[in-house]
Protein backbone atom coordinates (compact mmCIF):
# COMPACT_ATOMS: atom_id res chain seq x y z
CA UNK A 1 0.00 0.00 0.00
CA UNK A 2 1.13 3.56 -0.76
CA UNK A 3 1.61 6.34 1.34
CA UNK A 4 -1.27 8.13 -0.69
CA UNK A 5 -3.71 4.66 -0.41
CA UNK A 6 -3.09 4.46 3.42
CA UNK A 7 -3.51 8.61 3.74
CA UNK A 8 -6.81 7.74 1.94
CA UNK A 9 -7.93 5.00 3.79
CA UNK A 10 -6.88 6.67 7.13
CA UNK A 11 -8.35 9.91 6.28
CA UNK A 12 -12.04 7.92 5.45
CA UNK A 13 -11.64 5.76 8.46
CA UNK A 14 -11.20 9.51 10.21
CA UNK A 15 -14.46 10.84 8.72
CA UNK A 16 -16.28 7.62 9.28
CA UNK A 17 -15.44 7.53 13.04
CA UNK A 18 -15.76 11.61 13.26
CA UNK A 19 -19.50 10.73 12.04
CA UNK A 20 -20.25 7.85 14.09
CA UNK A 21 -19.86 9.53 17.82
CA UNK A 22 -21.93 12.67 16.91
CA UNK A 23 -24.81 9.69 15.88
CA UNK A 24 -24.03 7.73 18.69
CA UNK A 25 -24.56 10.39 21.03
CA UNK A 26 -27.61 11.63 19.53
CA UNK A 27 -29.24 8.60 19.11
CA UNK A 28 -28.28 7.47 22.72
CA UNK A 29 -29.24 9.78 24.32
CA UNK A 30 -32.58 9.19 26.85
CA UNK A 31 -34.73 12.27 27.48
CA UNK A 32 -36.27 12.51 30.90
CA UNK A 33 -39.57 11.55 31.25
CA UNK A 34 -41.42 10.99 34.04
CA UNK A 35 -43.81 8.38 34.63
CA UNK A 36 -47.66 8.10 33.07
CA UNK A 37 -50.27 8.51 35.53
CA UNK A 38 -53.79 7.00 35.14
CA UNK A 39 -56.30 8.52 36.83
CA UNK A 40 -59.25 6.11 37.24
CA UNK A 41 -62.91 8.39 38.18
CA UNK A 42 -64.25 5.29 39.44
CA UNK A 43 -65.19 3.44 42.81
CA UNK A 44 -64.67 -0.16 42.96
CA UNK A 45 -65.92 -2.36 45.83
CA UNK A 46 -63.99 -5.03 47.19
CA UNK A 47 -64.02 -8.06 44.82
CA UNK A 48 -64.73 -5.44 41.82
CA UNK A 49 -61.99 -5.17 39.13
CA UNK A 50 -61.46 -2.59 35.93
CA UNK A 51 -59.48 -3.11 33.35
CA UNK A 52 -57.68 -1.15 31.81
CA UNK A 53 -55.12 -1.02 28.31
CA UNK A 54 -51.79 -1.67 30.51
CA UNK A 55 -53.14 -2.61 33.74
CA UNK A 56 -55.94 -4.37 35.80
CA UNK A 57 -56.87 -2.70 38.96
CA UNK A 58 -58.55 -4.53 41.25
CA UNK A 59 -60.37 -3.55 44.43
CA UNK A 60 -59.50 -6.11 47.56
CA UNK A 61 -60.24 -5.98 51.34
CA UNK A 62 -56.90 -4.83 51.57
CA UNK A 63 -56.94 -2.17 49.24
CA UNK A 64 -56.72 -1.40 45.58
CA UNK A 65 -54.27 -3.53 43.94
CA UNK A 66 -53.07 -2.48 40.24
CA UNK A 67 -51.21 -5.46 37.92
CA UNK A 68 -49.29 -4.73 34.80
CA UNK A 69 -50.45 -6.25 31.55
CA UNK A 70 -47.36 -6.74 30.29
CA UNK A 71 -45.87 -9.81 30.72
CA UNK A 72 -42.81 -10.30 32.06
CA UNK A 73 -41.55 -12.84 29.09
CA UNK A 74 -41.38 -10.71 26.21
CA UNK A 75 -44.15 -7.72 26.61
CA UNK A 76 -47.24 -9.13 25.22
CA UNK A 77 -50.10 -7.69 26.55
CA UNK A 78 -51.86 -10.41 28.90
CA UNK A 79 -55.58 -11.14 28.92
CA UNK A 80 -57.80 -11.75 32.30
CA UNK A 81 -60.14 -14.27 32.00
CA UNK A 82 -62.42 -14.20 34.47
CA UNK A 83 -63.74 -17.56 35.08
CA UNK A 84 -60.42 -18.78 35.88
CA UNK A 85 -59.12 -15.34 37.37
CA UNK A 86 -55.90 -15.72 35.75
CA UNK A 87 -53.90 -13.75 33.05
CA UNK A 88 -52.85 -15.46 29.73
CA UNK A 89 -50.15 -14.02 27.48
CA UNK A 90 -51.81 -14.64 23.89
CA UNK A 91 -48.17 -14.76 22.49
CA UNK A 92 -46.42 -17.75 24.24
CA UNK A 93 -49.40 -18.54 27.03
CA UNK A 94 -47.63 -17.72 30.40
CA UNK A 95 -50.47 -17.75 33.40
CA UNK A 96 -50.77 -15.76 35.91
CA UNK A 97 -52.90 -15.87 38.95
CA UNK A 98 -55.16 -12.94 38.95
CA UNK A 99 -52.78 -10.60 41.74
CA UNK A 100 -50.10 -11.29 39.07
CA UNK A 101 -48.38 -14.35 40.73
CA UNK A 102 -46.83 -16.76 38.44
CA UNK A 103 -48.67 -20.30 37.26
CA UNK A 104 -46.83 -21.92 34.67
CA UNK A 105 -45.51 -21.02 30.56
CA UNK A 106 -41.95 -19.53 29.63
CA UNK A 107 -42.52 -15.92 31.41
CA UNK A 108 -41.44 -17.15 34.91
CA UNK A 109 -41.68 -14.22 36.94
CA UNK A 110 -44.43 -12.25 38.55
CA UNK A 111 -46.64 -9.89 36.78
CA UNK A 112 -45.03 -5.76 37.89
CA UNK A 113 -47.17 -4.41 40.47
CA UNK A 114 -48.04 -1.01 39.96
CA UNK A 115 -48.56 1.97 42.27
CA UNK A 116 -51.61 2.61 43.00
CA UNK A 117 -53.40 5.17 45.44
CA UNK A 118 -56.59 6.36 46.10
CA UNK A 119 -57.61 9.96 45.09
CA UNK A 120 -58.81 12.01 47.30
CA UNK A 121 -62.56 11.71 48.91
CA UNK A 122 -62.67 7.72 47.73
CA UNK A 123 -63.61 8.80 44.44
CA UNK A 124 -61.81 6.91 42.32
CA UNK A 125 -57.70 5.64 41.97
CA UNK A 126 -54.09 7.25 40.81
CA UNK A 127 -52.03 4.50 39.00
CA UNK A 128 -48.19 5.48 38.02
CA UNK A 129 -46.37 3.26 35.15
CA UNK A 130 -42.64 3.79 35.04
CA UNK A 131 -41.54 4.60 31.80
CA UNK A 132 -39.98 1.50 30.46
CA UNK A 133 -42.37 -0.55 31.77
CA UNK A 134 -45.22 0.21 29.86
CA UNK B 1 -40.63 -12.29 -22.55
CA UNK B 2 -37.88 -13.78 -20.31
CA UNK B 3 -38.17 -12.49 -16.31
CA UNK B 4 -35.30 -12.97 -14.21
CA UNK B 5 -35.69 -13.30 -10.44
CA UNK B 6 -33.39 -10.40 -9.35
CA UNK B 7 -35.81 -8.34 -11.72
CA UNK B 8 -38.61 -8.93 -10.52
CA UNK B 9 -36.81 -8.61 -6.73
CA UNK B 10 -36.10 -4.86 -7.62
CA UNK B 11 -39.55 -4.24 -9.02
CA UNK B 12 -41.21 -5.48 -6.28
CA UNK B 13 -39.28 -3.04 -3.49
CA UNK B 14 -39.36 -0.28 -6.11
CA UNK B 15 -43.16 -0.56 -5.83
CA UNK B 16 -43.13 -0.90 -2.40
CA UNK B 17 -41.23 1.43 -1.76
CA UNK B 18 -43.19 4.36 -3.75
CA UNK B 19 -46.10 2.76 -2.50
CA UNK B 20 -44.58 3.37 1.33
CA UNK B 21 -43.85 6.71 0.77
CA UNK B 22 -47.34 7.63 -0.63
CA UNK B 23 -48.62 6.27 2.83
CA UNK B 24 -45.93 8.64 4.66
CA UNK B 25 -48.17 11.29 3.62
CA UNK B 26 -50.96 10.17 5.86
CA UNK B 27 -49.27 8.62 8.37
CA UNK B 28 -48.85 9.40 12.14
CA UNK B 29 -46.19 7.89 14.06
CA UNK B 30 -47.67 9.67 17.17
CA UNK B 31 -50.88 8.05 16.45
CA UNK B 32 -50.39 5.03 14.57
CA UNK B 33 -53.21 2.56 15.00
CA UNK B 34 -55.75 5.48 14.86
CA UNK B 35 -54.18 7.10 11.29
CA UNK B 36 -53.61 3.07 10.15
CA UNK B 37 -57.52 2.89 10.66
CA UNK B 38 -57.93 5.90 8.91
CA UNK B 39 -56.42 5.01 6.01
CA UNK B 40 -58.57 1.92 5.62
CA UNK B 41 -61.44 4.13 6.45
CA UNK B 42 -61.59 7.29 4.99
CA UNK B 43 -58.84 8.03 3.26
CA UNK B 44 -59.60 8.11 -0.96
CA UNK B 45 -57.49 4.71 -2.14
CA UNK B 46 -56.06 4.05 1.58
CA UNK B 47 -57.22 0.04 1.98
CA UNK B 48 -55.63 -0.07 -1.99
CA UNK B 49 -52.19 1.71 -1.00
CA UNK B 50 -51.97 0.40 2.19
CA UNK B 51 -52.64 -3.02 0.64
CA UNK B 52 -50.42 -2.33 -2.44
CA UNK B 53 -47.40 -1.66 -0.17
CA UNK B 54 -48.53 -4.94 2.20
CA UNK B 55 -48.19 -7.34 -0.69
CA UNK B 56 -45.60 -5.99 -2.59
CA UNK B 57 -43.68 -6.27 0.28
CA UNK B 58 -44.45 -9.40 0.88
CA UNK B 59 -43.37 -10.32 -2.20
CA UNK B 60 -40.20 -8.65 -1.96
CA UNK B 61 -39.01 -10.82 0.50
CA UNK B 62 -40.71 -14.12 -1.10
CA UNK B 63 -39.07 -13.32 -4.52
CA UNK B 64 -35.71 -12.31 -2.45
CA UNK B 65 -35.81 -15.98 -0.93
CA UNK B 66 -36.10 -17.26 -4.49
CA UNK B 67 -33.96 -15.40 -5.86
CA UNK B 68 -30.86 -16.67 -3.06
CA UNK B 69 -32.03 -20.14 -3.56
CA UNK B 70 -31.56 -19.89 -7.67
CA UNK B 71 -27.85 -18.30 -7.22
CA UNK B 72 -26.94 -19.86 -4.04
CA UNK B 73 -24.42 -21.67 -5.87
CA UNK B 74 -22.76 -18.90 -7.12
CA UNK B 75 -20.11 -18.41 -4.42
CA UNK B 76 -19.17 -21.87 -4.78
CA UNK B 77 -17.88 -20.90 -8.59
CA UNK B 78 -16.88 -17.28 -8.13
CA UNK B 79 -13.63 -17.61 -5.50
CA UNK B 80 -11.99 -14.39 -6.22
CA UNK B 81 -12.20 -11.95 -2.80
CA UNK B 82 -13.97 -9.48 -4.64
CA UNK B 83 -16.66 -11.68 -5.66
CA UNK B 84 -17.07 -13.01 -2.30
CA UNK B 85 -16.90 -9.49 -0.62
CA UNK B 86 -19.65 -8.68 -3.14
CA UNK B 87 -21.69 -12.05 -1.76
CA UNK B 88 -21.28 -11.49 2.02
CA UNK B 89 -22.37 -7.82 1.49
CA UNK B 90 -25.60 -8.46 -0.57
CA UNK B 91 -26.27 -11.49 1.62
CA UNK B 92 -26.78 -8.95 4.91
CA UNK B 93 -30.02 -7.09 2.78
CA UNK B 94 -31.88 -10.46 3.60
CA UNK B 95 -31.81 -9.74 7.76
CA UNK B 96 -32.53 -6.30 6.58
CA UNK B 97 -35.32 -6.91 4.32
CA UNK B 98 -36.80 -9.01 7.44
CA UNK B 99 -36.44 -6.54 9.40
CA UNK B 100 -38.27 -4.03 6.95
CA UNK B 101 -41.25 -6.24 7.03
CA UNK B 102 -41.16 -6.59 10.31
CA UNK B 103 -41.16 -3.01 11.44
CA UNK B 104 -43.91 -2.44 8.89
CA UNK B 105 -45.92 -4.81 10.46
CA UNK B 106 -45.23 -2.86 14.01
CA UNK B 107 -45.93 0.26 12.38
CA UNK B 108 -49.69 -0.64 11.91
CA UNK B 109 -49.88 -1.17 15.76
CA UNK B 110 -52.89 -3.01 16.24
CA UNK B 111 -52.69 -5.91 18.75
CA UNK B 112 -50.17 -7.79 17.18
CA UNK B 113 -48.21 -4.95 15.95
CA UNK B 114 -47.67 -3.67 19.96
CA UNK B 115 -46.76 -7.28 21.72
CA UNK B 116 -45.07 -7.67 18.26
CA UNK B 117 -42.70 -4.63 18.75
CA UNK B 118 -42.41 -5.52 22.48
CA UNK B 119 -41.44 -8.72 22.26
CA UNK B 120 -38.94 -7.34 19.73
CA UNK B 121 -37.69 -4.66 22.10
CA UNK B 122 -37.24 -7.66 24.70
CA UNK B 123 -35.48 -10.10 22.84
CA UNK B 124 -32.97 -7.17 21.69
CA UNK B 125 -31.97 -6.25 25.37
CA UNK B 126 -31.29 -10.00 25.55
CA UNK B 127 -28.53 -9.13 23.37
CA UNK B 128 -25.46 -9.55 25.79
CA UNK B 129 -23.33 -6.30 25.93
CA UNK B 130 -25.06 -4.25 22.64
CA UNK B 131 -28.51 -4.91 23.58
CA UNK B 132 -29.26 -1.56 24.85
CA UNK B 133 -27.52 -0.02 21.61
CA UNK B 134 -28.95 -1.76 19.61
CA UNK B 135 -32.29 -1.77 20.94
CA UNK B 136 -31.31 2.47 21.19
CA UNK B 137 -30.87 2.48 17.57
CA UNK B 138 -33.52 0.21 16.09
CA UNK B 139 -36.50 0.02 18.49
CA UNK B 140 -36.71 2.03 22.02
CA UNK B 141 -40.88 1.76 22.01
CA UNK B 142 -41.04 1.56 25.72
CA UNK B 143 -39.20 4.89 26.13
CA UNK B 144 -39.50 6.61 22.62
CA UNK B 145 -42.96 5.40 21.05
CA UNK B 146 -42.87 4.14 17.61
CA UNK B 147 -40.71 6.98 16.12
CA UNK B 148 -37.40 5.29 15.89
CA UNK B 149 -39.36 1.57 14.18
CA UNK B 150 -40.83 4.64 11.34
CA UNK B 151 -37.30 5.89 11.49
CA UNK B 152 -35.62 2.69 10.61
CA UNK B 153 -38.55 1.66 8.53
CA UNK B 154 -37.73 3.99 5.89
CA UNK B 155 -34.05 4.17 6.66
CA UNK B 156 -33.76 0.41 5.39
CA UNK B 157 -35.75 1.72 2.33
CA UNK B 158 -32.69 3.48 1.39
CA UNK B 159 -29.93 1.14 2.52
CA UNK B 160 -32.13 -2.04 0.67
CA UNK B 161 -32.16 0.26 -2.65
CA UNK B 162 -28.79 1.21 -2.28
CA UNK B 163 -27.33 -1.71 -1.40
CA UNK B 164 -29.59 -3.68 -4.22
CA UNK B 165 -29.47 -0.89 -7.02
CA UNK B 166 -26.21 1.04 -6.77
CA UNK B 167 -23.99 -2.16 -5.62
CA UNK B 168 -25.25 -5.42 -6.51
CA UNK B 169 -27.48 -4.33 -9.89
CA UNK B 170 -23.80 -3.52 -11.80
CA UNK B 171 -24.68 -7.20 -12.76
CA UNK B 172 -28.27 -7.16 -13.14
CA UNK B 173 -30.96 -4.90 -14.46
CA UNK B 174 -34.71 -3.86 -14.29
CA UNK B 175 -36.13 -3.57 -17.44
CA UNK B 176 -39.71 -2.25 -18.60
CA UNK B 177 -41.30 -5.51 -19.30
CA UNK B 178 -40.48 -6.96 -15.62
CA UNK B 179 -41.38 -4.28 -13.59
CA UNK B 180 -44.53 -3.59 -15.63
CA UNK B 181 -46.20 -7.08 -15.61
CA UNK B 182 -45.09 -6.84 -11.97
CA UNK B 183 -46.97 -3.68 -11.36
CA UNK B 184 -49.86 -4.29 -13.12
CA UNK B 185 -50.38 -7.64 -11.49
CA UNK B 186 -49.82 -6.64 -8.02
CA UNK B 187 -52.30 -3.38 -8.90
CA UNK B 188 -54.64 -5.91 -9.55
CA UNK B 189 -54.28 -8.24 -6.39
CA UNK B 190 -54.48 -4.79 -4.79
CA UNK B 191 -57.91 -3.69 -5.41
CA UNK B 192 -59.05 -6.80 -4.51
CA UNK B 193 -57.53 -8.06 -1.34
CA UNK B 194 -56.86 -5.65 1.49
CA UNK B 195 -54.12 -5.52 3.67
CA UNK B 196 -54.91 -7.54 7.13
CA UNK B 197 -55.46 -5.24 10.35
CA UNK B 198 -56.76 -6.46 13.68
CA UNK B 199 -59.74 -4.90 15.81
CA UNK B 200 -59.29 -3.27 19.01
CA UNK B 201 -60.24 -4.76 22.18
CA UNK B 202 -60.71 -8.13 21.25
CA UNK B 203 -59.82 -10.90 24.31
CA UNK B 204 -58.24 -13.04 22.11
CA UNK B 205 -56.05 -16.54 23.86
CA UNK B 206 -53.45 -16.38 21.29
CA UNK B 207 -52.15 -13.93 18.78
CA UNK B 208 -50.24 -15.35 15.40
CA UNK B 209 -46.68 -13.17 14.77
CA UNK B 210 -46.31 -12.53 11.16
CA UNK B 211 -45.93 -15.36 8.47
CA UNK B 212 -41.90 -15.25 8.82
CA UNK B 213 -41.40 -15.07 12.70
CA UNK B 214 -43.97 -18.00 13.36
CA UNK B 215 -41.47 -20.67 13.24
CA UNK B 216 -39.47 -18.33 16.07
CA UNK B 217 -42.43 -17.31 18.15
CA UNK B 218 -43.25 -20.84 18.72
CA UNK B 219 -39.39 -21.97 19.62
CA UNK B 220 -39.83 -18.42 22.09
CA UNK B 221 -42.16 -20.86 24.04
CA UNK B 222 -39.54 -23.57 25.05
CA UNK B 223 -36.31 -21.77 25.10
CA UNK B 224 -34.75 -18.81 26.84
CA UNK B 225 -35.13 -15.80 24.50
CA UNK B 226 -31.85 -15.06 23.83
CA UNK B 227 -31.69 -18.91 22.31
CA UNK B 228 -34.94 -18.94 20.62
CA UNK B 229 -34.90 -15.09 19.10
CA UNK B 230 -31.39 -14.13 18.56
CA UNK B 231 -29.02 -17.28 18.08
CA UNK B 232 -31.43 -19.52 16.25
CA UNK B 233 -32.39 -16.94 13.81
CA UNK B 234 -28.52 -15.64 13.38
CA UNK B 235 -27.29 -19.36 12.00
CA UNK B 236 -28.56 -19.38 8.27
CA UNK B 237 -27.48 -15.50 8.65
CA UNK B 238 -24.19 -16.26 9.45
CA UNK B 239 -23.87 -19.30 7.03
CA UNK B 240 -25.19 -17.74 4.21
CA UNK B 241 -22.87 -14.28 4.31
CA UNK B 242 -20.36 -15.92 5.22
CA UNK B 243 -20.65 -19.12 2.29
CA UNK B 244 -18.13 -17.86 0.21
CA UNK B 245 -15.35 -17.55 2.87
CA UNK B 246 -15.66 -21.35 4.10
CA UNK B 247 -13.42 -23.83 3.50
CA UNK B 248 -15.78 -26.01 2.36
CA UNK B 249 -18.65 -23.87 1.48
CA UNK B 250 -21.03 -26.83 0.81
CA UNK B 251 -21.03 -27.09 4.54
CA UNK B 252 -22.76 -23.58 4.84
CA UNK B 253 -25.31 -24.77 2.18
CA UNK B 254 -25.98 -27.52 4.16
CA UNK B 255 -26.44 -25.98 7.55
CA UNK B 256 -28.77 -23.26 5.77
CA UNK B 257 -30.86 -26.25 4.17
CA UNK B 258 -31.24 -27.72 7.63
CA UNK B 259 -31.92 -25.07 9.37
CA UNK B 260 -34.55 -24.08 6.94
CA UNK B 261 -36.28 -27.20 7.23
CA UNK B 262 -36.39 -26.84 11.32
CA UNK B 263 -37.66 -23.62 11.22
CA UNK B 264 -40.33 -25.02 8.31
CA UNK B 265 -41.32 -27.44 10.44
CA UNK B 266 -41.74 -24.80 13.52
CA UNK B 267 -43.89 -22.65 11.35
CA UNK B 268 -46.11 -25.59 10.68
CA UNK B 269 -46.55 -26.49 14.31
CA UNK B 270 -46.81 -22.83 15.22
CA UNK B 271 -49.71 -21.89 12.13
CA UNK B 272 -51.69 -24.77 12.99
CA UNK B 273 -52.41 -23.80 16.82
Amino acid sequence: MTRRQLLTKAGKWAVGLGLFFPLYSFIMKKRYRPPIQIQIKEALKPGQFLMEKEFALFQTTKGPLAVSRRCTHLGCIVNYHETGKIFLCPCHQSKFHWDGRYISGPAKKDLYRLKVRPLEGGKGFLVEIPRGKA
Amino acid sequence: MKLNTGELVTGALVISALSGFVLAYQYEPATPFISTVAMEATIPFGPFWRSLHFWASQLFLLLLFFHIYKTISWPLDHQRTTHKRHWTVIALTVPMAIFALFTGYVLRYDATGQDACMIAEHLLLKVPLMGHALNRFLIAASDEGINRVYAVHILLTFLLWGFGTWYHLKRVTLKWPAFMSLLIALCAFCALIEAPIDLPGQNVALIKGPWFFLGVQELLRYLPPFIAGVLYPMIPIAAITALPWLPKPRVGLWITGLWGLSYGYLTLVASLR
